[in-house]
């Protein structure tokens, strides 16, 4: 498969986790995972986990628009670059938002070594 | 502040900034003024709704332009253009939440980061609702930043107008001036128990009278 279909792919995984059972998003990454989301730091599966977790609403619906991805570092890494809009209930505004994946091999699978998440307004 | 394509008007108007947690009814607030509802825009590249809000009042009109979030508040603190030009502001909690009263002092460091000594109102939202988390006596923040507090129920109209009179003296410099229209609302949705609510008025007197607890910013455990 090649990098692009990997990356399509996992984007796609990715984002109907997030959209149909969050909890299970915790498998995509490691101890040594990084996330930076909407400017705060999070270290860890774990304490990744808990902040996707604690997000204050209930239904999430994500629209990708554009996938991005590259060949990184002499591991097999890739970083997938995402853009997109979220919905979170049927009576709210979309917001734009980009989002950053690092995906490392691990065991003939990746893994989230880094994630940076932004919202995309003013 | 009006946004780019909303129209102004020629009496006094004053950008309204509107923060608190996610779910704790500034939406719901501020589109039970009929008319606001009618002229608000949103503006997408900023993510953010704007109603603007008339009063008539004995000195004349005054109108709010209410600046609400799109929910970007759900996912993390909000950007500075959000609050930049800001002239009066309303913190929102949620009386049936205790976390979202634990992160007032955050929103209101985050407005006055940005927003130095602007009059700022704080309201405890959904007094209806029977199973009160946070009573009117365990409100203690206002009295420590000097800010105006109300106990307000979104769904039934409860004190709607109250933060609006409060910053609009304050603006005027007038604290005499009241407002002379009832202004066009949305129907309750709800029944608010006044007398349950007398009461809590009282414990808010009542508390209001005595020294205020030293735990600073960490507000309820």
């Amino acid at each position: 498969m090649d990098a692009d279909a990997v990356a399509k792919a996992f984007v796609e995984h990715y984002y109907r986790t997030f959209d149909t059972n969050r909890p299970a998003l915790v498998s995509l990454y490691q101890d040594g995972s990084m996330l930076t989301f909407e400017g705060q730091q999070f270290l860890g599966a774990a304490a990744i986990a808990g902040k996707l977790g604690s997000l204050p609403f209930a239904q999430c619906h994500h629209d990708i628009n554009t996938v991005d991805c590259q060949p990184s570092g002499p591991q097999g890494g890739m970083l997938v670059f995402v853009s997109g809009s979220l919905r979170t209930g049927p009576d709210e505004h979309p917001l734009k938002f980009s989002q950053m994946f690092q995906l490392l091999p691990a065991g003939g699978n990746f893994y989230v070594q880094n994630d940076m998440f932004r919202l995309n307004y003013g | 502040m009006a946004l780019p394509n909303q129209g102004t008007v020629d009496y006094p108007s004053f950008k309204l900034v509107i923060v608190g947690d996610g779910g704790t009814g500034k939406t719901t607030f501020v589109k039970r003024h009929l008319t606001g509802e009618f002229e608000k825009k949103y503006e997408p590249t900023i993510g953010v709704e704007v109603h603007p809000l008339d009063f008539t009042t004995n000195c004349g009109k005054i109108r709010f332009y209410c600046w609400d979030t799109a929910g970007q508040e759900k996912f993390g603190g909000l950007r500075d253009g959000y609050y930049i030009h800001g002239q009066c502001a309303i913190i929102m909690f949620d009386v049936t939440s205790r976390l979202t009263y634990k992160n007032v002092p955050t929103w209101h460091r985050d407005l006055c980061r940005v927003c130095e000594n602007i009059p700022i109102v704080l309201c405890g939202n959904k007094v209806d609702v029977k199973n009160r988390q946070v009573k009117a006596k365990q409100v203690t923040f206002h009295r420590k930043k000097n800010l105006q507090y109300y106990e307000i129920s979104a769904k039934s109209n409860y004190n709607f107008e109250k933060p609006f009179l409060y910053l609009a003296r304050k603006l005027a410099g007038d604290p005499n001036l009241h407002f002379v229209e009832a202004v066009a609302l949305k129907p309750p949705e709800v029944p608010i128990d006044l007398a349950m609510q007398q009461q809590h008025e009282a414990e808010l007197a009542a508390a209001a009278a005595q020294p205020l607890p030293d735990d600073d910013d960490d507000l309820i455990e």
